[in-house]
């Protein structure tokens, strides 16, 4: 039991690191960013490529990989969504897709489709753990968890306290008073997606070093969706419980249920929060209306 | 409105028309998933024909004819798959299927309406080539259906020694792996094993700790998994780190020589019906040396490949010229090919049998007082029948 | 659409006609014959190609329906489509596997689910929508998976070909006459739609919803009647895809297929049929174009390999950039350029005249 318990926190701690992806760009752009799941894997080979370059270098390899990430996501915004303001939303949400068949198509043509493993690249070990209560763990699972509860609190106070994360929220809300008000939204736009990208990086990093890299993990990214949705598009806070319950329900269906079920399972909770609750958990009531 | 639809319709049309080709060579086809999802399979398989090819071509073809291959990507889907099948078969005497299952019966179809050849060379094989074999499907895999199931049972029955020994299955959630390890339990049951219900696992599942508890909490003495290479990896690392102490038994893919010796766990053995590179036969070694350079996957990737190339240039040869293709059909159908090593015997086959009269296997694991990987016992041989 | 010229119509009739002058009553007559004539010249290859264009275009022409007219954003298509090429399979293993019953099954099927999504679609706007399909694909293709794996063989279902009576439907010139006859009648379906009382109301619906409602518009039949048209027609589209291809597997209606036919509706010009056609036609011969521009390059022996990932990422790159800047899509450009040849040497449109 507590080691269903300890999977579910680890899993939901994956989606996290994803999902708040998702819930920047949305809150930033009200843009769906449906290649989230593929600048994780973006993430994932760059840490491989400094891996496969500097060997030894953990500190390094993750600074660099999660930088780059940073300005990759940055660069997507700049390029690609920003002459992509004024068209319908839809089209914007088409162009992520097509951004992740880039993405993925550029990964395919470096490194191909081999599995790859930076772990010993990174002169790193990933021993099982053992937590009270019985339950085992990776090294890294910790990580991922430990990873994904100090990026929620960074980026709680940065939201909350300071200047600039309180702009990017005012330049969210309500662009137009923003920009009357002297903030250059479109610089915090371009922040918010650099952020994103490091979010989805970190997911990827832990991933590569966990489980494994190879280019079609984006699919991950689609069930993170879910939970962000689940939660509410545009609170963070409401990640959390998101995760923890489309994780939760994953967990059990495999563990207790039936394991085909698992990989819908999060779309049925999509499905029955958009029936019951569209605007998820904790998001904002207005833009719905009813027939 | 109709004109200028009609206008660009023409212009896009006139952009893929094709060239005919010349006709004092060898002409054949090939489908391959070379990008796409099922790529880190297949694709090596396209590279291998590439380079051994250019080398039969270089040296001077065959029969004194240079062999032609058209190359086109079907990324493991069906309507790619089609349309290449229709335009592979235009000139062609041979066809060639380095693909997803889900790409066979359009190439199957296009087969039997032109009279075509069909080749199989890395994909499962179809129930048509073995026993009692159409007449133009042909098939190289090294892996089988069933034969498989056979074979891994019976290895796992040895290892026991005469104690009973519980098997549990992991499965991924497509239907190959799920049919063929629902056979393997049938058959478990029938040699006197204890089989534990097959375990499915989703493709995409982040975390396999869940499927691992499943058959820890079995009791599971052996795993037997028959799957992507991701998926078979998964559940064992999930099952090793929550302290399971029996052993494990997957199919080893063109990744199983690198992660064996990354995983080094004693209790991982991969079976399969290529010999692994680290063996340093000569064949290795020159393959190796062609292979420098001039393809994107490392040279231990190209086996399958290879032994499917070998098999169709030496069908080619029996073939003589001219050699259209019924005649190519029957050459093929009575050819006996040396594979130097690659698998564990000849490939053989017969009007009645398109996979091969015997099919070896070998297992491998990884061997720590040594800090290499070896293999366990010699070759095993089945009789196709 | 006058421009001005001397066209008047004088019946009634001429009025209500969707092909009304007689320069393109001639370019109709022409396209007609052209494809009539077209196995003539043209490779299977290239017929298959037309005939596979012209599949699309019916669920292009289906999703249209239901994103350009009604504004209902769907990113499901693919689910329809599996819905009606399983229809096919089921009936084929029940031994029923005549495409008269098939067809009208799958339609049925189709406008059922229609129902089924569209009702609590009423409670969903713009990307909760778009989202909710998307959910809603997943579970339909996990339905249909299920189904695969207890009924079908190893990786799918096989369809024997089409059978009317005596005549069987087989070969590519067959395929290619049936699948363009088909597109055909779907087109003139589309358009009339178009310019009826639904099409209106849909429109309305789309442009602003709420005036719609004021005006009297029954905003909730409309948009459920507008998820039952597109589904009905999407999964004719699935059966008769599964007819061509003699085999339906799940995994051939992925994620990819629905943004495929979202690409076509957007990149042709959202909201008309043409655009549908153009942007069907853009996308399905895409791949080869692109595969063909390639091929006239010469690249060294071991960099083969990296031209088909290049394929591959051309075509989400072109994708993008038809996005980024042509937002009115191929309609747009034709629209443009008809207006160029129409107004030549003005440049342009003079002031509707008082009267």
């Amino acid at each position: 039991m507590t080691q269903v318990l300890a999977t579910t926190v680890v899993v939901a701690s994956l989606y996290a690191l994803l999902a708040a992806g998702y819930v920047l760009v949305y809150r930033a752009t009200r843009v769906l960013n449906l290649a989230q799941g593929d600048m994780m894997t973006l993430g994932g080979y760059f840490l491989f490529l400094v891996a496969a370059a500097v060997p030894g270098q953990p500190a390094l390899s993750v600074a660099t990989a999660a930088a780059l990430s940073a300005l990759a996501g940055f660069v997507i915004y700049r390029l690609l969504m920003r002459p992509m303001a004024g068209h319908p939303i839809f089209a914007a949400v088409l162009v992520t897709i097509t951004l992740g068949i880039l993405l993925r198509a550029a990964i395919v043509l470096v490194y191909t489709d081999r599995i790859r493993h930076p772990l010993p690249l990174l002169g790193l070990a990933n021993p099982p753990r053992r937590l009270p209560g019985g339950a085992v763990v990776s090294t890294f699972d910790l990580l991922t968890v430990a990873v994904a509860a100090t990026l929620f609190v960074g980026l709680f106070a940065f939201l909350r306290l300071s200047p600039l994360g309180i702009q990017m929220r005012a330049a969210g809300e309500k662009p137009l008073l923003a920009a009357q008000r002297g903030i250059n939204f479109q610089l915090l736009f371009a922040l918010s997606w650099a952020l994103a990208g490091f979010a989805g990086a970190l997911a990827g990093i832990l991933y590569a070093n966990n489980v494994r890299l190879d280019p079609s993990l984006g699919v991950l990214g689609l069930k993170a969706f879910a939970v962000a949705l689940v939660g509410g598009l545009d609170s963070l806070g409401g990640v959390i419980p998101g995760a923890l319950i489309v994780a939760a329900v994953e967990v059990l269906s495999v563990r207790y249920g039936d394991p085909l079920l698992a990989d819908v399972s999060p779309f049925l909770c999509l499905l029955a929060m958009l029936l019951v609750r569209p605007w998820g958990l904790f998001g904002t009531r207005e833009e719905l209306e009813r027939v | 409105m109709a004109r200028p639809a009609l206008m660009l319709l023409a212009a896009l049309l006139g952009v893929t028309a094709t060239v005919t080709p010349a006709l004092a060579q060898y002409r054949i086809g090939m489908s391959a998933a070379i990008t796409g999802p099922a790529s880190s399979t297949y694709a090596p398989t396209y590279e291998a024909y590439k380079v051994y090819f250019k080398r039969v071509n270089d040296a001077g073809g065959i029969n004194g004819q240079k062999v032609e291959i058209i190359y086109e990507d079907d990324r493991g889907e069906p309507q790619r798959a089609a349309a290449n099948a229709k335009k592979l078969a235009e000139g062609s005497i041979l066809m060639v299927n380095a693909s997803t299952s889900a790409t066979y019966k359009p190439f199957m179809t296009e087969s039997e309406t032109e009279k075509l050849p069909l080749l199989f060379g890395g994909g499962v094989c179809p129930r048509e080539a073995f026993p009692p074999a159409s007449p133009l499907i042909f098939c190289s895999t090294s892996f089988g259906s069933k034969w498989d199931s056979r074979f891994a049972l019976g290895f796992i029955k040895e290892q026991a020694a005469g104690k009973k020994v519980k098997v549990g299955f992991a499965a991924q959630d497509i239907p190959l792996s799920r049919i063929e390890l629902e056979f393997a339990e049938q058959l478990a049951k029938e040699m006197g094993l204890e089989p534990i219900p097959v375990v499915v696992v989703p493709g995409n599942t982040p975390d396999f700790t869940p499927v691992a508890q499943k058959l820890k909490d079995a009791g599971a003495d052996w795993v037997l998994s028959w799957a992507l290479w991701h998926v078979e990896v998964g559940v064992f690392e999930a099952l090793h780190r929550i302290g399971w102490q029996g052993s494990y038994l997957l199919y080893g893919h063109q990744q199983t020589q690198d992660e064996l010796s990354r995983l080094k766990a004693g209790n991982l053995y991969a079976f399969g019906g290529n010999t692994l590179f680290m063996e340093n036969l000569p064949i290795h070694a020159e393959i190796a040396n062609l292979v420098k350079g001039q393809t994107t996957h490392p040279a231990h990737y190209m086996a399958e490949g290879w032994v499917s190339a070998m098999v169709l240039e030496a069908g080619l040869k029996k073939c003589g010229w001219p050699c259209p293709k019924d005649k190519l059909a029957t050459a093929l159908a009575s050819v006996s090919v040396d594979t130097r090593g690659l698998r564990g015997g000849p490939i053989e086959w017969t009007p009645d049998n398109h996979y091969r009269k015997s099919t070896y296997y070998q297992v491998y694991r990884w061997d720590s007082s040594k800090s290499v990987t070896a293999p366990v016992g010699g070759w095993t041989r089945l009789e196709i029948k | 659409m006058a421009f001005g010229g001397g066209y008047f119509k004088t019946t009634y009739a001429g009025d209500l006609a969707l092909i009304d002058t007689r320069l393109r009553r001639a370019a109709l007559g022409l396209l007609v014959f052209a494809l009539i004539v077209l196995p003539r010249f043209a490779s299977p290859f290239m017929l298959d190609l037309v005939a596979q264009t012209a599949l699309a275009a019916v669920g292009a022409l289906a999703l249209n329906l239901l994103t350009g007219l009604a504004g209902q954003v769907s990113l499901g298509h693919a689910g329809f489509i599996a819905a009606g090429a399983f229809t096919t399979a089921v009936l084929v293993e029940h031994r029923l596997p005549s495409p008269l019953l098939a067809l009208p099954a799958a339609a049925l099927v189709g406008a059922g689910l229609g129902v089924i999504v569209g009702i609590p679609a009423l409670r969903l706007k713009g990307l909760y929508l778009a989202l909710g399909t998307l959910a809603l694909h997943h579970v339909v293709l996990y339905a249909c998976g299920e189904f695969q794996s207890h009924w079908g063989a190893n990786t799918g279902v096989s369809i024997p070909p089409p059978r009317f009576g005596a005549w069987v439907l087989k070969g590519t010139i067959a395929w290619y006459y049936a699948l363009t006859a088909i597109g055909g009648l779907v087109l003139v379906l589309s358009v009339n739609l178009q310019r009826s009382r639904a099409g209106r109301a849909w429109m309305a619906i789309r442009d602003r919803e709420i005036a719609a409602e004021s005006v009297g518009i029954d905003v909730a039949r409309y948009k459920v009647l507008a998820f039952v048209w597109s589904s009905a027609l999407t999964s004719v589209a699935g059966a008769l895809f599964a007819y061509q291809r003699a085999f339906v597997s799940v995994e051939a209606f992925g994620f990819f297929l629905a943004i495929e036919y979202i690409a076509m509706v957007i990149i042709g010009g959202l909201g008309s049929a043409l655009g549908a056609v153009l942007g069907a036609a853009f996308v399905t011969l895409l791949p080869y174009g692109i595969d063909a521009g390639v091929a006239a390059l010469r690249v060294p022996g071991g960099a083969e390999y990296y031209l088909f990932p290049l394929k591959f990422g051309a075509f989400g790159l072109l994708m993008a950039a038809f996005l980024v800047f042509e937002p009115q899509g191929l309609v747009g450009i034709w629209r443009r350029a008809r207006n160029w040849v129409v107004l030549w040497p003005l440049r342009y449109r003079p002031l509707r005249p008082a009267s």
